[in-house]
């Protein structure tokens, strides 16, 4: 049995649908079409009015998510891709973000956001958007690497009470398989060690797990051992199990696919230095994409984003000092 | 179902108004203006922090829309200038008083101050400062009804000004209520200015009633100075929209009677403006219009006043008692869930 | 003829891979450019893959009703130089990965590449790991990294302790992977306590040892001070004579004495002089006052207190503070010259080395007398005193003890 990790998100929703029915669907072409990566497949017919396809009104999709959810119900929003949610940054940060703070009434709304970039997919369809929406209060950030984590992170969102902004990346959905569907059930807020080391520890989350893993494959050969840590949520940030792994190793790389100012690297690397101090045997680094527009042309893309190659130069600079 | 064509004048008065329900419009507009003017009075003073945004000109169409709605049932999502709309709706006076005063008793508890208070469960979300925002939550409230299979009899309902109706909030908003066929009422308030921004620069249509047609939604216009036409219009848009003709537009013109809070003192509004007929305070047509009908005297209006006034002095009193919230004893939590920050 | 690649395009997103449907030619077909060859169903739509120039093709090798991961070479197209020219398309043997590629189904990440099914490696030149370049604030023996630190302190190390590694990280410098080897690597060898006084002076002199200092000696006949001090009753420490007269010709110079802080150099405001007092596992240091005012026989008792009270460990703080200079006698164990090293809050020492009985010329007799020669070594900080002012001090000093009366 072969299990991608889009098909652990269809499964999970599914299984969502059937137990729930405070759970509904909201998003473009997610009816009858099945979604544009058919994470919803099949869904229109079972479920009906529960799974509805929506204008192309991101900002009115999570504006009429929070009124549901005001009324009891646990709707899933689907952004075609994470590029458009800024079109409902205002609904998410300001209306979910801040429901729960100012009134005392939870927002239990799940906002699905494909991310990430595929070969071609350009500056609008390749966006890492986890930092921003980490940035706001209120908002709970989720970012699977594998695919039992995408199958039972995104059951743990929908039941939980706040607005979770669930980033899956587009790059895993088909390319990733698994023998199975369930994993080792770790609850959403702690923090996977993916891969056991002694020289360095590289901190990273969603596809990038899948690059570090190669990247201290290679260095493996040369009696190099780099621990990875999969963060599997963005905010809450388990700042504990990286901590506990800088204790180990004594270097620190954070890794992200996103923009290199600000964000969720930035944020592992200030935490480490500021409780970890002691721990730290040289400077702790950073590697993000660069700070441009997303490029069109595969080669370039390539050379946008972190990959082994860079991956395994960032560490050999890191194991260096 | 096609939903009717919007209309003009609305039907003949007698048909459509009942005599209490006017009344009780009329009392609220009167318990808004009053408190409104203390509001206003206690800014002057210092004793409010941060913005204070009355509804003066608009108290006969917010009235009219928070009394044609029944809380408990239906939703009432209220903008800025909509003090007398949730004093008809049934709103605690306590509540304001409580929010613009600090009171850690309010319902936002010192989180939110001024108009930006509500109560949700109750029926009245807590609007946030972008405009257009709130259509699509209550058009979500009324979605999850439906699929609860509840939806029956109830009607969502929002306010918004000729400013607002500009954002892509509101558009989006009003286009999936309309996709949605949802019970929803959208009262715009067409006073003239949003802050100092006349109509002509924000939309380029005579009437944002023509905007309906864009949606495929019903809708009608109507004097926002006269209180019967005004009650007339709101009546018949719940009414259509509680039967299930889908979203409805009441567009009221009227003139905006204050600044646009009151650090404005709205000196860009011209004077001809003020002098016209749009120009009139609905309080006073409203008055003379029930005295006219025989259902009140000027008398009983003032001792309908002087209670206002009393009522409203025991709201500032009491909630100028009660202390803000301690920065000390704040949680600071943003979620609900614990070890989700 | 050049061949030209025909590959399973990207047909969409977040395809992986498609199957053939329908094989619309044959090998040996001759195809225009832009031609639907083959039908590819994904699992969003049916979708046809279309030749990139005219030609012949020369080789299938997708079959109907297989799966193809994206990148998969299908078949092969022979086209003319002309055609090519034309239409720029690709050809075979340009890059190495168009040959022989197995289409991998269980492959998990390939999401840096275009056209792949299976991962290259692409040639690398490896570094050496000290090759790269390092900032200069975190580099070099001197540096000492947050976690070094806390270990050290855990473990109670100054860096002067672990002199004897050496490090392998960047420019030298010893990591926490050094350290550890290290004292793994002593933990065989045998080993005592060092006690309190033990690292007290150990900690003094470390701390001392912060100033650049010079030594420099000078050998000064003693007969007249030992004849005087014969005569005495009771008899002063010898040392004190040279206290006595090193405060006289300290206070003839105070600058010598000095101290410097930033750009001035502080003068002594006393001449209160220390004597080192060698006990069981350290030195104690007892501090005369005003030593250039009083006579030996005036400071006398109080020396002897002094140095009874150090070699019984009953000196108090406010009895071994505020010193200027110290005088250390280690001739009583025959030393004939030494370097001794100041106290840290002092500038100057005076070693006083063994007497030696040695033949010097006398011009006077015309032949080699007797002399009793002991070597004064003077340490000093030589940011503020340079071998010239030292070597004055040393002369006056032995002047001075050539008349021990006036002492």
């Amino acid at each position: 049995m072969s299990v991608t990790y889009i098909d652990a998100i269809h499964e999970a929703q599914l299984e969502l649908l059937r137990e729930d029915e405070r759970v509904f669907l909201y998003g473009q072409d997610i009816g009858s079409f099945g979604g544009a990566f058919k994470a919803t497949k099949g869904f229109k017919e079972e479920f009906g009015s529960r799974v509805l396809d929506s204008p192309i009104s991101e900002d009115a999709m999570v504006g009429m998510a929070v009124g549901a959810a005001i009324n009891g119900m646990r709707p899933i929003i689907e952004m075609q891709f994470a590029d458009f949610s800024s079109v409902a940054f205002n609904q998410l940060v300001n209306q979910a973000g801040t429901h729960f703070y100012r009134t005392g009434i939870p927002i239990p709304i799940t906002v699905r956001m494909p991310c990430g970039g595929t070969p071609g997919s350009g500056p609008f369809h390749s966006q890492m958007i986890e930092s921003i929406y980490a940035h706001y209060p209120g908002l709970v950030v989720v970012t699977p690497a594998t695919v039992s984590d995408a199958y039972q992170l995104l059951k743990e969102s929908v039941e939980l009470d706040d607005p979770v902004i669930f980033c899956e990346h587009k790059f895993l959905y088909r390319w990733l398989k698994s023998a199975n569907l369930k994993g080792d059930a770790l609850p959403l807020g702690k923090a996977r060690l993916t891969r056991a080391g002694k020289h360095a520890t590289v901190v990273t989350y969603s596809a990038m797990v899948h690059e570090a893993v190669r990247a201290a494959d290679r260095l493996a050969k040369e009696g190099w051992e780099i621990e990875v840590v999969d963060l599997r949520s963005v905010k809450p940030l388990d700042i504990d199990t990286v901590l506990a792994s800088v204790a180990r190793t004594g270097r620190l790389l954070a890794l992200g696919e996103g923009f290199p100012w600000g964000g969720v690297t930035s944020e592992v690397v200030s935490r480490v230095v500021a409780e970890g101090f002691h721990l730290l045997d040289a400077p702790p680094l950073r590697l993000n994409a660069k700070d441009t527009p997303i490029p069109y042309h595969p080669d370039l893309w390539a050379a946008h984003r972190p990959t082994p190659e860079s991956i395994v130069e960032k560490l050999r600079e890191l194991l260096n000092l | 179902m096609t939903p009717p064509t919007f209309s003009f004048p609305p039907p003949p008065l007698e048909a459509v108004l009942d005599g209490d329900l006017l009344l009780r419009v009329f009392r609220s507009m009167l318990t808004a203006r009053t408190l409104e003017n203390k509001l206003s009075s206690l800014y002057k003073g210092g004793k409010i922090v941060g913005g204070v945004y009355l509804g003066t000109g608009q108290e006969a169409l917010s009235a009219s829309l928070g009394a044609s709605l029944t809380k408990g049932r239906d939703y009432f999502s209220p903008l800025i200038r909509d003090q007398a709309g949730r004093t008809a709706f049934g709103e605690d006076m306590l509540d304001a008083t409580r929010t613009y005063l600090g009171s850690a008793k309010g319902p936002m508890r010192g989180r939110d101050g001024n108009i930006h208070r509500g109560r949700p469960h109750q029926g009245m979300p807590a609007m946030i400062s972008h405009l257009g925002a709130a259509v699509s939550v209550i058009s979500g409230m009324l979605i999850a009804k439906r699929m609860k299979g509840e939806l029956d009899g109830i009607v969502g309902a929002t306010s918004i000004g000729d400013g607002a109706t500009s954002t892509g909030s509101f558009h989006e908003g009003l286009n999936m209520a309309a996709v949605e066929n949802l019970p929803l009422v959208v009262v715009i308030a067409d006073n003239q200015f949003a802050y100092s921004t006349p109509r002509n620069r924000q939309f380029a249509c005579e009437s944002l009633l023509e905007r309906a047609v864009g949606y495929g939604v019903g809708g009608v216009e109507v004097d926002g100075t006269d209180l019967k036409a005004t009650l007339a219009g709101i009546q018949q848009a719940v009414t259509s929209a509680r039967q299930g003709f889908g979203p409805q537009l009441v567009v009221a013109r009227l003139l905006r009677l204050c600044g646009h809070g009151e650090h404005d003192d709205a000196s860009y509004v011209p004077q001809e403006l003020r002098d016209s007929l749009i120009g009139r305070d609905c309080l006073e047509v409203g008055a003379s219009q029930i005295i006219e009908d025989g259902l009140t005297t000027a008398e009983e209006i003032e001792a309908w006043r002087k209670e206002a006034v009393e009522e409203v002095q025991e709201a500032v009193a009491t909630a100028q008692r009660e202390r803000g919230p301690d920065p000390y004893k704040e949680d600071w939590r943003a979620t609900s869930v614990e070890g989700m920050q | 003829m050049p061949q030209v690649p025909i590959i399973m395009p990207q047909l969409g997103e977040s395809i992986a891979e498609a199957r053939i449907v329908r094989l619309l030619i044959a090998v040996g077909d001759t195809v225009v450019v832009d031609q639907e060859i083959i039908e590819v169903e994904t699992n969003k739509a049916t979708m046809g893959v279309t030749t990139l120039c005219g030609g012949t093709i020369t080789e299938l090798r997708g079959e109907e009703g297989e799966d193809y991961a994206v990148g998969t070479l299908l078949g092969i197209l022979e086209a003319s130089e002309e055609e090519i020219e034309r239409t720029g398309s690709p050809v075979l043997g340009e890059r190495e990965e168009d040959t022989e590629k197995e289409s991998s189904k269980d492959e998990e990440n390939l999401h840096f590449r275009s056209n792949d099914s299976s991962y290259e490696e692409p040639v690398l030149i490896e570094p050496s790991v000290r090759g790269l370049p390092v900032p200069a604030g975190v580099k070099g023996a001197h540096y000492i990294s947050p976690r070094m630190r806390a270990r050290m302190d855990e473990l109670g190390l100054q860096a002067a302790d672990i002199s004897a590694i050496a490090g392998s990280g960047a420019g030298g410098r010893v990591t926490v992977e050094d350290l550890e080897k290290f004292l793994d690597y002593i933990q065989e060898w045998p080993r005592s306590s060092a006690s309190p006084m033990r690292l007290a002076v150990a900690d003094a002199m470390r701390r001392s040892w912060t100033r650049p200092f010079a030594s420099v000696g000078l050998p000064i006949p003693m007969d007249k001070l030992l004849e005087y001090r014969s005569r005495q009753n009771p008899k002063p420490g010898l040392t004190l004579y040279v206290l006595r007269a090193f405060a006289i010709a300290l206070s003839e110079e105070p600058t010598t004495a000095g101290f410097l802080i930033g750009d001035k150099v502080v003068h002594p405001r006393a001449f209160d002089l220390g004597v080192a007092v060698q006990v069981e596992d350290g030195v104690m240091v007892p501090v005369l006052r005003n030593v250039d005012q009083h006579r030996v026989s005036e400071l006398s008792r109080e020396y002897d207190e002094l140095v009874k009270a150090g070699r019984e460990r009953r000196l108090t703080p406010e009895k071994t503070s505020g010193g200027i200079a110290t005088v250390t006698n280690f001739g009583t164990f025959g030393l004939k010259w030494g370097t001794p090293i100041p106290l840290p809050n002092e500038t100057l020492i005076l070693g006083l080395a063994a007497g030696i009985k040695t033949p010097k010329w006398s011009d006077e007799v015309g032949a080699f007398i007797p002399v009793t020669e002991t070597e004064l070594c003077l340490t000093f900080d030589h940011r503020v005193v340079d071998g010239g002012g030292a070597g004055m001090l040393l002369q006056r000093v032995g002047q001075l003890l050539q008349e021990p009366e006036k002492l």
